[in-house]
């Protein structure tokens, strides 16, 4: 084999040795990817701009000059916000009902403190304004919008010689924000965790690379082997977007019952469920998401209100660390996941696989 | 950019003012690692925000044909790169 199939655009922008981009809340995670030889971004959504300067300084301390990246999901429609008491009274009685006897058929405790939900308070245009102000200032390596287009925000970057890119469900976002000049694409398919786009990842990935020119485009949505790293390239992905992937690796702060699930799970332990927020996103299943889907189920709310009326159950079960209870985003690729590895093993492994893949095809000996 | 007070210019685009437009909206959910999509379909009323610096820009979104199942409100604001206005390309 003539060059190394794994040495793709995207190594040679961000100077990493393997395309493998990990999507984690874990700075140890980020840290220990990157050192790796791959590339880590930490979703930062629900961090104030204070935390976010303090964990870009913790990961700069662990990784040196290599490159990292920040996401956050920047909103891109924005209705009138309601108080937290106004919001609370329009929930039917019906529902309520509903939410308390799922809490008395599997003993749910009450939660042991106040809800993050409650004291959070909404994500707005100020909040995203303000997180993104520090990314800026502080100069992370690159920016990741997670949801709303980036563009307005290209040119400060890039001015400061960080890179942006953006993630997408749908085609035509992809051709909006690559016309606008955004350094790499996410195209995520349905597979993923939590909320994704309508279209299959061996769908989008492909549809987004013929629009995209020479802009990398990295793909998403289920990818959580070497096997899925090499087809992914072979779709024309410059990379790929590891969520899941992360979740129980060895230096991944979740607790470990949800590390023990998700090691456990499958693909069909996962559910499209809207019962959590009022959104439809990828979850494992749970007592919150199975009683929902019963025919004798109300009709879920719409959000923010079936997200106030899921969000006892959740802290509750949480605070109490109830594993019959607990669920998390999980994409998928879980059936993949059978240990609790340390990260640059996982990153080694995915490497070796994916060379591997292409020695079968190629009948030539690969090497990184 | 590092400014407490976010500014918030208002503006109209007559222009855009009374043509039907795609909104492939969404955001954050509060207190949640989450994120949610959603799209609405409606008429622009031209009104529109420019927030903070460089200009972060919004337009309303009214008379909406189609929007999330049980979504409360008769209007929604949205980020002017996600919006795709029926005529322009």
């Amino acid at each position: 084999m003539g060059r190394n199939p794994l040495h793709t655009k995207l190594c040679d922008m961000l100077g990493i040795d393997f395309p493998i981009i990990a999507f984690t809340h874990c700075k140890d995670v980020v840290a220990a990817v990157v050192n790796a030889g791959g590339f880590a971004v930490l979703g930062e959504a629900m961090h104030t701009a204070d935390e976010i300067g303090a964990d870009i300084k913790w990961i700069r301390s662990r990784v040196g000059d290599k490159p990292f990246g920040i996401d956050l999901v920047l909103p891109a429609s924005a209705p009138d916000a309601d108080t937290l008491e106004t919001l609370l009274s329009k929930i039917p009685d019906e529902h309520k009902r509903f939410a308390a006897h799922i809490k008395e058929k599997y003993n749910v405790p009450e939660p042991k403190g106040s809800q993050a939900l409650h004291q959070w308070g909404g994500l707005n245009q100020d909040i995203a304004r303000k997180q993104l102000e520090v990314i800026l200032d502080e100069r992370a390596p690159v920016f990741v919008s997670g949801l709303g287009s980036p563009a307005f925000m290209l040119k400060a970057a890039h001015e400061r010689g960080m890179k942006v890119f953006g993630l997408i469900g749908k085609a035509r976002q992809a051709k909006r924000e690559i016309e606008a000049g955004v350094d790499a694409i996410i195209a995520q398919g349905y597979d993923a965790a939590g909320h994704t786009g309508p279209i299959g990842t061996f769908s989008i990935v492909p549809e987004v690379v013929a629009i995209a020119g020479d802009t990398p485009v990295i793909a998403a949505g289920g990818v959580t082997t070497g096997r899925h790293l090499a087809a992914s390239l072979c779709l024309g992905a410059a990379g790929v977007w590891t969520g899941t992937l992360w979740l129980a690796s060895r230096e991944s702060d979740n607790d470990m019952i949800i590390k023990e699930k998700l090691v456990a799970a499958t693909a069909d332990d996962t559910v499209y469920s809207k019962s959590v927020s009022g959104f439809a996103m990828r979850v494992l299943k749970c007592p919150w998401t199975e009683e929902w889907a019963k025919p004798e189920a109300p009709r879920v709310l719409n959000s923010p209100y079936q997200m106030l009326l899921s969000s006892d159950y959740i802290q509750a079960a949480n605070d109490h660390r109830r594993a019959d209870l607990m669920f998390e985003a999980a994409g998928q690729g879980v059936s993949f996941i059978d240990s609790m590895k340390p990260a640059k093993q996982i990153v080694n492994d995915m490497v070796e696989e994916a060379l591997s893949v292409f020695e079968e095809i190629t009948g030539e000996s690969a090497d990184a | 950019m590092a400014d407490d007070a976010i500014s918030r210019v208002e503006g109209f685009d007559a222009a855009r003012a009374g043509k039907r437009a795609e909104c492939d909206g969404g955001g954050a959910i509060a207190g949640t690692r989450y994120a949610q999509r959603e799209e609405f379909t409606g008429t622009l009323t031209g009104a529109y925000v420019d927030h903070g610096d460089p200009p972060w820009r919004w337009y309303l979104l009214k008379d909406l044909e189609r929007r999330p199942d049980g979504y409360p409100g008769e209007a929604v604001w949205c980020l002017a790169e996600n919006l795709f206005v029926d005529g322009e390309p």
